[in-house]
């Protein structure tokens, strides 16, 4: 098998690295039209190892964290795989005021109920503006699963072990944010598996055609 | 006139498609620094007409950047052009006397244009 069908280069990596800046970048607007919200935004870093590293390298990732609330959400196109956004676990409290009227009155709605639909609903617009621009970028459209929240797990617990065949590659941009107002911060995993490298070699040659 | 431009990104994409934007009958002169510190360096020495600016940068950003070269040099034209299209990012960098403010990823067209109003703005 040629390794370098099976790898992305160090050139490849950077122009994912930029695309995934601006997909990030068109994310945190969206989420900021939505709410009162000033994400502030860091370089995305991209990595390629095998999946079955992939729990042991996210938890790594989040290690600061003694438990963890977790937004996943699936895609599917030429590009596909899982988004990971994780947050520290009180994140969703902090986050709770800025869906609200500002009276704090949140009705009859246990506040776990209404924590897991606020981290939904930041989850939802940061992976999908995040993921759909990515993929626009690309020349990809891509379908989604609804967003499903983890809350209160270790971070031991929170990325599924198999998310792909054990002995597959798989790549991961993640990206590092802060929500200025809420002290609150999180990281976004994009992680996509083998089945779409061939594809993403072809699209980010592309991508960097129209510059040439 | 526009003679020299000076490019400050981190990413090395960022600044290959950034050059392949600007025309390239005029015979501009293209510098180029790879975060906020080494483009205010950079700036001090060159002098450039033209400052295209990342914002989401290592070692200083871009906004920080803009404000240390326009205290250095009230007239400097600092163009930024980032993914960070956020309007409380947009509105911090233009009240920090940035000229503009492009989104990623440029177009030959974004750059043209910017480029004449700066020209205009230089006078």
């Amino acid at each position: 098998m040629d390794y370098c069908l099976n790898t992305i280069s160090d050139e490849e990596k950077e122009i994912l690295q930029e695309i995934m800046n601006i997909a990030f970048g068109k994310a945190a607007a969206d989420l900021a039209e939505v709410i009162n919200i000033f994400v502030v935004l860091s370089v995305p870093y991209i990595e390629m190892l095998m999946a079955h590293d992939l729990p042991v390298y996210i938890k790594s990732q989040v290690s600061e964290y003694d438990r963890v609330s977790i937004v996943e959400q699936n895609f599917w196109g030429e590009f596909k795989g899982s988004a990971f956004l994780v947050f520290q676990a009180s994140a969703g409290r902090e986050l709770i005021s800025l869906f609200g009227d500002g009276s704090g009155d949140f009705g009859s709605e246990s506040i776990d109920a209404l924590e897991k639909e606020t981290l939904m609903e930041v989850g939802n617009i940061l992976i999908g503006a995040c993921v759909g621009k990515l993929s626009e970028l690309l020349g990809d459209a891509v379908t989604y699963s609804p967003p499903r929240v983890v809350t209160e797990n270790t971070p031991n617990d929170a990325i599924p072990v198999n998310i792909f065949e054990s002995g597959s590659s798989a790549i991961v941009l993640k990206t590092v944010f802060c929500f200025n107002e809420r002290n609150v911060h999180g990281f976004l995993f994009l992680v996509t598996s083998h089945d779409s490298i061939l594809w993403l070699k072809k699209s980010l040659a592309a991508f960097m055609e129209q510059y040439e | 006139m526009i003679k020299k431009i000076l490019l400050i990104d981190d990413s090395p994409i960022s600044r290959r498609i950034m050059k392949s934007c600007i025309p390239k009958d005029r015979d501009y002169e293209l510098y180029e620094a790879g975060d906020g510190l080494a483009g205010f360096e950079a700036y001090k020495e060159i002098r450039p007409d033209v400052t295209f600016m990342d914002l989401t940068m290592p070692v200083m950003d871009g906004a920080e950047a803009t404000e240390k070269i326009k205290e250095f040099h009230p007239e400097a034209v600092v163009i930024v052009c980032t993914a960070d299209i956020q309007i409380k990012s947009i509105t911090n960098v233009l009240g920090l006397g940035a000229l503009m403010v492009i989104k990623k990823p440029p177009s030959k067209e974004t750059i043209e244009d910017a480029l004449s109003k700066a020209e205009a703005h230089i006078g």
